[in-house]
């Protein structure tokens, strides 16, 4: 059964009861839970509820020509607790990172129904244990993210897209190198055959930022083959497809070829500088964790009675 | 366990077991030698170490912890010392491992960008090893000609460019760590795998931990690509008040420079009579503003700097002329503590961030604490990131200026 608290501190007392009861909690829908709370353009940072989808926070950050720069799929589908449980990230990830590089402290209810927090709202915070990071990417393992505080950035200028096709992954990974090699700082730099002729890649790359820094990368880029202009809409056709789920690898970013390579022409969209290779069809088996019994510790600790969805991968 | 702050008692026996681990030459047990390890660059505690110890692998470290932990003897990793925050103070005294033998830079990998050193590699290091290749690693404390990589994974440590590039973080990919037991494991990404790890981030919860959840020996760290071009303004102020309005405006204006420094008038005529770089002794308070990037946008991001700083009644915007006079300015606001000898035989600081936006509200507040307490506190500090660095000046053979030394460091 799916509930759906207004706030917070319901959110609290739903796990609160369940943890009595030692009962495991149902999915929550936090879409409720949906206000910016605090926008301080001047200080660029931002405090949300969770159930705030991406897509509705940029657009209350856009007229003040800020965002926070994480692009995951989906983003009108996409709350920000399941982006920060979830570790999501998107093509510009290769420019501008990820969660962990963009939160700046979380509001959590734990699995007792305690709300905590952890971090701040100020844009640089070291003191104290960060133990906000073991929420991000923790699938809501060690409790539920009720409140988030971003740092943000100003929206670059301009931004554009040029595409490279190629038909062998050794002219792929060339290409790629060159990308790296060259004093170019792409946003994006990501390798797909999504709509493509069998055997064929592309190879994409993403300016962001000042109109004159665009233009001199663009005018780079086309020394370098990249004259075909085009859009991340490979993205959206990748995520849009109900088929199978979609696997992840996460390999040394030089390895991103030879992954490809073992797919043998299945579709993919693949980080290229990042080294992330997300595809449909078999699936793929997670690596071993050595630090598991820590990561089960951790778990007994904060969620001592099983309220709480257990974490994969650990 | 040792009760707390009860010292622990290091019997010739512990000595001579530490001295089977390390080598003699390894261990320092001579009451005037560890006088060196009694504390790092905050003066005012210090606590004796019952022994240090100086490993050369992660095999000698995790001997030397399971041996403290069969004897329950508290450890303490110390990397150069040169925190600010009593980080490595050895309260209860205890086995103090020191990883400044551990200095080596292991591998770099160009291609993916990334570099695995050993815990006790000095920051500066890092860069010098990769940067004919066009590469640095960012996070770039002020003491970072001294300071070791394990220290600042300890202390999640930044420094002036951490306002665009981040802190100590948000660029260590992974790190092989002793637990207290003993066992060794790596946490996060490792030296050949992929930077997406499955589970928790243990590596982001431990790193800032100040060596409470184990030592770490090796640390894996991101490289990134060196700016292609810098513009690096010096402005000149009145007041604070005004330099401040201007931090506040540059970033309102949403530019992301590389770094964004403010001293103010004590602190900047202890930096020019220590180093002589041409800083005007009158003006209220000084920015460094730093524009990293690719060249073509620099002039109209500098343009728009210049106006915003005359806005705010600059009386004079300089442009730093050549690498040479940019590394000159770095030198002297990365020295600026050491130039405070000049005013004080001991000083204090307080590291805390406020809001952009409350830098002049902040500041105001300080010069009266200053007022109030009758001692003098310089300022230098990250005004990007709202990044206050308050040194409380006093003389510590003056009972009375200890006590008011802390009483404002408290309020502040």
């Amino acid at each position: 059964m799916n509930l759906r608290p207004a706030n917070k501190d319901e959110v609290a007392g739903l796990l609160a009861a369940a943890h009595v009861k030692r009962a495991r909690i149902g999915r929550l829908d936090l879409g409720a839970m949906c206000r910016v709370l605090e926008h301080a353009p001047e200080d660029m940072t931002v405090t949300v509820e969770a159930g705030i989808t991406l897509a509705a926070l940029q657009q209350q950050l856009a007229p003040r020509r800020q965002w926070l720069p994480i692009d995951p799929p989906l983003a009108d589908r996409l709350s920000i607790s399941d982006l920060i449980s979830g570790n999501i990230s998107g093509p510009r990830r290769f420019g501008f990172g990820t969660v962990r590089d963009h939160l700046l402290g979380v509001q959590v209810a734990l699995a007792d129904g305690r709300l905590v927090r952890s971090g701040g709202k100020v844009v640089k915070n070291v003191a104290g244990f960060d133990v906000m990071k073991l929420f991000i990417g923790g699938e809501g393992s060690l409790g539920i993210i009720v409140e988030a505080t971003f740092k943000l950035l100003p929206l670059p200028e301009t931004e554009h897209f040029v595409a490279r096709r190629c038909d062998s992954v050794a002219e792929a990974r060339r290409i790629i190198d060159d990308v790296l090699d060259s004093p170019l700082t792409p946003s994006v730099l990501d390798l797909h055959n999504v709509g493509c002729e069998p055997g064929d890649f592309q190879v994409v790359a993403g300016f962001s930022g000042a109109y004159e820094d665009v233009d001199w990368q663009l005018a780079q880029a086309s020394g370098l083959g990249f004259i075909e202009s085009t859009t991340l809409d490979y993205e959206r056709v990748f995520w849009n497809q109900p088929a199978a789920t979609v696997q992840r690898h996460s390999v040394l970013p030089s390895r991103v070829t030879e992954v490809i390579g073992e797919l043998g022409g299945m579709e993919f969209v693949a980080r290229a500088g990042n080294g992330i290779v997300y595809h449909r069809g078999s699936t793929s088996t997670p690596a071993a964790s050595s630090i598991g019994a820590l990561a089960r510790r951790l778990k007994e600790t904060f969620d001592p009675n099983g309220v709480l969805p257990s974490i994969t991968g650990a | 366990m040792t009760p707390p702050h009860e010292t622990a008692v290091i019997t010739p026996a512990m000595v001579a077991a530490l001295c089977a681990i390390v080598g003699t030459d390894g261990v320092i047990a001579g009451d005037d030698e560890l006088l060196v390890y009694e504390c790092d660059a905050y003066t005012l505690e210090k606590h004796l170490p019952g022994v240090v110890v100086l490993p050369r692998s992660t095999e000698e470290v995790a001997a030397v912890v399971k041996l403290c932990a069969e004897h329950h003897l508290p450890i303490i990793p110390r990397g150069a010392g040169t925190s600010l925050s009593g980080t490595v103070l050895a309260v209860t005294g205890g086995v103090m491992i020191a990883l400044t033998r551990m200095n080596r830079v292991l591998e770099v990998d160009y291609r993916n960008r990334r570099a695995l050193v050993e815990a006790g590699c000095v920051n500066a290091w890092v860069t010098n090893a990769v940067k004919s290749q066009g590469l640095f690693y960012a996070p770039d404390p002020s003491s970072q000609s001294a300071c070791t990589i394990g220290g600042n994974v300890g202390t999640n440590s930044g420094g002036p460019h951490t306002l665009k590039y981040g802190v100590t973080t948000n660029h260590v990919l992974g790190y092989e760590m002793v637990l207290p037991d003993g066992e060794v494991v790596w946490l996060g990404t490792t030296p050949d795998g992929g930077e997406d790890v499955d589970g928790y981030d243990l590596r982001g919860a431990a790193i800032g931990s100040e060596g409470m959840f184990g030592v770490v020996t090796r640390v894996l760290v991101r490289l990134i690509r060196a700016p292609q071009a810098f513009k690096t303004l010096l402005g000149v102020f009145e007041t604070v008040d005004d330099a401040s309005q201007a931090v506040s405006d540059i970033i309102g204006a949403g530019i992301v420079p590389g770094a964004l420094e403010m001293m103010d008038q004590l602190i900047t005529q202890a930096v020019e009579a220590a180093y002589h770089f041409g800083f005007p002794l009158d003006a209220g308070a000084v920015l460094i503003i730093e524009l990293d990037g690719l060249a073509a946008s620099l002039d109209k991001q500098a343009a728009q700097v210049v106006e915003i700083c005359r806005k705010n009644r600059a009386r004079d915007v300089r442009i730093a002329k050549d690498d040479q006079e940019r590394a000159e300015l770095w030198k002297c606001r990365k020295r600026a503590f050491g130039a405070i000898g000049r005013l004080s035989p001991n000083f204090i600081t307080q590291d805390g961030v406020v809001p952009r936006s409350k830098l002049p509200e902040m500041m105001r507040f300080i010069q009266r604490c200053s007022e109030e307490y009758g001692l003098r506190i310089p300022n230098v500090f990250h005004a990007g990131d709202g990044n206050l660095h308050p040194l409380i000046l006093y003389d510590e053979r003056d009972p009375d200026q200890v006590r008011r030394a802390l009483a404002v460091s408290d309020d502040i």
